[in-house]
């Protein structure tokens, strides 16, 4: 924020003086369009765009998923065929492997930025010289493209000649490393690059939590003889949970609907180790044109995900307090 | 992030060991963070060779191959055909020749980056443009429901694009839009407005409304108090918005996959293809996404001290 240009304006506008003596009610008349008809003005076309982008096709998904429709077929007639999809799909055993396979990478990616993130936040929170610069760095990851990421870590874990295979093998001789193409090492790898590229963004939200605790609590709790544990347990963390809750809330959401790294870097694979929801719905929508069929998968993972956003805003509007 | 000047207390101070040791753990953090990234800046200066070898070379001839071979496309021919050709005009035909080569065209990987910048910018234009009024509208006037439309336009930012992408395949199919740049701004402007909405509501809320009231008292309309006193002051709000709307709609995959096929496909859902079209051709690939994450890396650290807010829709904002 430019504190010259307000004060700029300030010294052009000989009237905020005068605007301070005057009572609001009286300011406010203004020449021109009615404030109702401004903000209705100002507002309309943003709502507008997302009527037609976002939530007429929503409107469809959910009127798509009550149907056989097939896209790949526009011509076929269209058949209401009531909640056959929505039977078919939780009659489904593959579905709950899908979500399964979500499950253990929302968990896991959770579970381990979090400690990460937060031990980091703790360390940075302790003002070394360069922290600023090391922070910044530390950053990057998280806003690169995601699938542009999955495409270059399918290069560093090649087995043979990739670059963390070698690094790992420095440290325990364990032989070609085949992250991606092995049935028990693919879940790990993308929770490793989902680590890599989403624990800044946990850190980020620590240690703004961190700054927000007063320096008189440390005080107090040294007065009465606290030790550094009692200090982070009665302290540090009940101030940090709601950031913390905050990051893990929004970050497992996009979790949730994960889609363009694991694409790229898996694609679901082997078999469907690594198939996540979204990856299945994109399948079935695009590949295998079941249309009515992935509405319905697609209806069912928007609730899920709305659920979750409604709970989100909550918690965002409480850490605003 | 700033570097946090401490309010110096005896008590709350860390120690100079305890300092120490956490500058060397974050420090370390770092360095093994930027190890794949550094390394892909790399194996864009391989050859093909050197970069499959093993093990991993750290030192090597650097080459320009990888980027001659991103923006081209090759033809393997014979010696005899090579030499019939005559001498090799350009130092990048001889570096192709050198792999018993001819470049038979530019490849479309200039087009596709362009294609990232024309909808990148075109939407991020139009969301902030969108924005900017809705957040003004919201931040300043009585609007009936405003909390509940608040949340509506947050809600739709929510939604797995897979979910929303067959009804806009759909509809783009019959409106003519699909696998064109107009077709990608608006939606990539739909995603972006929900973000342009919270965050600018956040500046603008900070702007003090005497300066707006003075303005009009002054004989301003609303609209030219408006334009010629919160825009201003909203400037720094605006370009930090611009860059979050910028780097989304840059880093978008899900969409340009389902949506674009020839015309208007953007650079993520063609830098895997690169792999395809020469072998394993990692350089070239190492280079297309060197070129590709360079613009974000500068922006990140141009943005380093607004991330927070940006990242959480500026509901935090220290």
């Amino acid at each position: 924020m430019s504190n010259q240009g307000i004060e700029k304006i300030a010294g052009e506008s000989i009237a905020v003086a005068a605007a301070r003596a005057t009572p609001p009610r009286l300011a406010y008349r203004a020449r021109g369009l009615s404030d109702r008809a401004i903000a209705w003005i100002f507002i309309a076309p943003t709502i507008v765009l997302l009527l037609a982008i976002n939530i007429f096709p929503l409107i469809w998904t959910v009127y798509l998923s009550f149907t056989n429709f097939r896209a790949n077929q526009p011509g076929r007639p269209v058949q209401w065929i009531g909640t056959r999809n929505y039977e078919r799909l939780l009659g489904s055993e593959d579905i709950w492997g899908y979500l399964q396979a979500t499950a253990h990478f929302v968990c896991w990616t959770m579970i381990i930025q979090v400690l990460l993130g937060l031990g980091l936040a703790l360390l940075i929170n302790k003002n070394f010289k360069g922290n600023g610069f090391w922070t910044t760095v530390i950053l990057i990851p998280m806003m690169l493209s995601p699938a542009v990421v999955g495409v270059f870590w399918t290069y560093l874990y090649q087995p043979q000649t990739g670059i963390f295979s070698y690094i790992v093998n420095i440290f325990a001789n364990v032989g070609p490393l085949d992250m991606i193409g092995s049935v028990d090492l693919a879940p790990w790898s993308i929770i490793i690059v989902d680590t890599w590229m989403w624990t800044p963004y946990i850190m980020l939200l620590c240690l703004a939590g961190l700054r927000s605790i007063p320096d008189y609590l440390y005080e107090a709790a040294e007065v009465d003889r606290a030790n550094s544990w009692q200090k982070f347990w009665y302290i540090t963390l009940p101030r940090v949970l709601p950031f913390l809750m905050l990051a893990v809330l929004f970050r497992g959401i996009e979790n949730f609907k994960m889609f363009d790294m694991v694409v790229e870097l898996t694609s679901g694979g082997p078999g469907s180790i690594t198939e996540l929801a979204s990856i299945n719905l994109k399948r079935e929508a695009f590949e295998k044109w079941r249309t009515g069929y992935s509405s319905a998968f697609a209806v069912i993972l928007f609730v899920t995900v709305f659920g979750l956003g409604n709970i989100y805003v909550k918690a965002l509007n409480k850490v605003k307090q | 992030m700033s570097s946090g000047k401490t309010v110096a207390h005896s008590v709350v101070d860390p120690t100079p060991a305890g300092r120490r040791f956490a500058a060397l753990l974050v420090v370390l953090y770092a360095l093994i963070a930027m190890v794949p990234l550094v390394w892909i800046l790399l194996t864009g200066f391989k050859s093909p060779p050197d970069s499959i070898s093993y093990p991993p070379k750290v030192v090597f001839q650097p080459t320009l191959e990888g980027y001659v071979n991103l923006f081209t496309t090759r033809s393997r021919q014979t010696d005899e055909y090579i030499e019939s050709l005559g001498p090799p005009t350009t130092w990048y035909d001889d570096l192709v020749r050198s792999r018993n080569m001819v470049i038979t065209g530019p490849s479309r990987f200039a087009d596709r980056y362009m294609n990232s910048i024309i909808i990148g910018f075109g939407s991020t234009f139009l969301a902030v443009l969108l924005g900017t009024l809705a957040a003004y509208g919201f931040s300043r006037f009585k609007v009936p429901l405003k909390d509940d439309l608040l949340f509506f336009i947050l809600s739709t930012r929510m939604m797995p694009p897979i979910a929303v992408a067959i009804p806009i395949y759909l509809m783009y199919r019959t409106l003519g839009l699909s696998d064109t740049a107009l077709g990608m701004i608006l939606l990539y402007t739909a995603v972006n407005v929900s973000l342009a909405v919270w965050l600018l509501k956040g500046f603008i809320d900070e702007i003090p409304m005497e300066y707006e009231e003075a303005a009009v008292v002054d004989g301003y309309s609303r609209l030219q108090a408006f334009w010629k006193v919160v825009l201003p002051q909203a400037r720094a709000g605006i370009a930090a918005t611009a860059i979050f709307c910028l780097i989304f709609a840059w880093n978008e995959y899900a969409f340009a996959l389902l949506l674009t096929s020839g015309e208007a496909q953007t650079a993520p859902p063609f830098i895997p293809i690169i792999i395809g079209e020469g072998g394993l051709d990692w350089p070239a690939v190492a280079a297309g996404t060197t070129l590709f994450l360079l613009p974000i890396v500068v922006f990140t650290v141009l943005l380093r001290r607004q991330l927070l807010r940006g990242i959480t829709f500026g509901a935090v904002r220290k």
